[in-house]
């Protein structure tokens, strides 16, 4: 079968950048937030500006000891890491870098992002649980509040630019926006990209929704218990989860590959607004303090989600008043 | 047999089998875990019926949604409980009965079929023809389904507030 053979190698190829760009990742987000602490970050390994920092940090981890706790559930404990890790590397099946490059452009495309992402909490609690340590609980039930909170206007939210291209499909929204980026969208789009960020935010349980790994009272939260591998399979879940919700937010608002120049720049052009995007996310985590966790349910179910609701109601208003004239 | 064929298989033993350990594992945490499989198996057997839409839906709301909850209510009452909460699956004998008379129905029905009948052409995009039925021909039921959910949330939140 050679198109099953020219898929699997579609999908090796994307992994593996994948996995390259997200290591490479956390060396961005390191010098960045650096320099907004008035740091270098780190310089040496691979001197200069530490090119090799992520390769010398993904060996550290590989050749440390594993640590089980003796009162573990062994199994859940040990399964969870590729439980968190494969719906986070999952998500990026369904998103295309440019017109017809990707693993899969399926007809329900977001839709299968925000289905596959859901996904993840389930390898988050089993970790929780399966350490059996006090801190490690605490921080899954927090994940599971606010997890439940924020999904919804996260869903509300990634559903305004599908009314306005009239499609689940990634390609078909970035077509629709040829003419104009739905983020210049007068007030709806800037209004909907702001409770994107918002909902990003909380989703990927960055500073300042971070409670659940707040590091001052609960350590590092459901993965202190793990180490070595297991560690980096769940770190590089987390950063692929963050990576992939910047993607999407530059396939719905940013306007994915499009841009001036030849078509050979749009994976540049979609790498740059993505990259953008986390960078728009990083800055906010690195600047902002910690809030409570009653702050961030009450900002959950009494402003995100009428307000993302509002919003999709507008939209759908507006579409089927003929607004969207370019869809 | 096609991929398809081998796919359909695999996927209906993993599901049967994490159905069965659903019911049968005494760790109420494990069970849960096994019903998210199971959920998740459903899901992939829409995907192999070609209902991609259902699939997305399964995952949501099921194997995201769901069993989070789930999950949380166990978390919740063992710790308040301060014990570990086993399941004791007392009626396992009559389960037993009860599953092998529905197969027994099912599988007659099955058999009294016109043997495996062609599978009728897609027509077009499946996810549209689905939003256009629910707000054209079952628009009402949608909104009854809708009613039904409020109805059960307010009835969820009187008797949460009873305690007080």
């Amino acid at each position: 079968m050679p198109s099953f053979a020219r898929h699997a190698l579609e999908a090796a190829v994307v992994l593996g950048a994948l996995v390259g760009l997200v290591a490479y990742v956390t060396l961005l987000e390191r010098k960045f937030a650096a320099r907004l602490q008035s740091r270098i970050g780190p310089y040496y390994v691979g001197w200069p500006h530490g090119w090799l920092q992520p390769i010398a940090d993904g060996l550290k981890l590989m050749l440390k000891e594993d640590v089980v706790p003796a009162r573990a559930d062994r199994g859940v404990y040990n399964l969870a890491p590729i439980v968190f890790l494969v719906p986070c590397l999952l998500i990026f099946a369904t998103i295309p870098f440019a017109p017809g490059l990707g693993v899969a452009d399926l007809a329900i495309g977001v839709l299968f992002f925000l289905a596959v992402s859901s996904l993840e909490i389930v390898g988050l609690f089993m970790g929780g649980w399966g350490s059996n340590n006090k801190y490690a609980l605490l921080s899954v039930m927090r994940a599971v509040n606010q997890i439940i909170s924020y999904d919804l206007p996260f869903i509300f939210v990634a559903l305004v630019p599908v009314l306005l291209a009239g499609s689940l499909q990634m390609s078909a929204i970035v077509g629709a926006q040829a003419g104009l980026w739905f983020v210049a969208y007068p007030v709806l789009g800037q209004l909907a990209f702001l409770a994107f960020v918002v909902a990003t935010l909380a989703a990927e349980n960055r500073v300042p929704f971070d409670i659940l790994e707040a590091e001052s009272e609960l350590v590092a939260g459901f993965r202190v218990e793990y180490s070595g591998m297991k560690l980096a399979l769940i770190q590089l879940g987390e950063y692929a989860h963050m990576l992939g919700t910047s993607f999407l937010g530059a396939l719905l608002f940013l306007g994915g590959w499009l841009g001036p120049g030849p078509a050979w720049l749009g994976p540049v052009w979609f790498l740059a607004k993505a990259l953008a995007i986390f960078l728009l996310v990083t800055w906010v985590r690195w600047s902002f303090v910690r809030i409570r966790v009653d702050q961030i349910l009450a900002i959950s179910w009494k402003l995100m989600l009428p307000a993302s609701v509002l919003l999709l109601l507008a939209t759908a208003l507006w579409v089927a008043a003929g607004g969207a004239g370019a869809a | 047999m096609t991929g398809e064929t081998v796919a359909f298989w695999v996927v209906a033993a993993a599901l049967l089998a994490s159905s069965l350990a659903v019911v049968l594992t005494p760790n109420l945490f494990h069970a849960v875990l096994y019903l998210a499989a199971a959920l998740v198996a459903t899901g992939l057997v829409f995907l192999l019926l070609d209902a991609p839409f259902l699939f997305g839906v399964q995952l949501l709301l099921y194997a995201g949604g769901v069993v989070t909850i789930v999950v949380f209510a166990i978390m919740l009452t063992e710790r308040l409980v301060g014990e570990r909460i086993t399941q004791a699956s007392r009626h396992v004998f009559n389960g037993g009965v009860v599953a092998a008379a529905v197969f027994v129905a099912v599988a007659g029905f099955l058999l009294q079929g016109p043997a495996t009948p062609p599978r009728p052409p897609l027509a077009g995009d499946t996810t549209v023809a689905i939003g256009r039925a629910l707000v054209g021909p079952f628009a009402v039921t949608l909104e009854l389904l809708g009613l039904l959910l409020v109805a059960a949330l307010l009835g969820a939140l009187y008797l949460a507030r009873t305690e007080e």
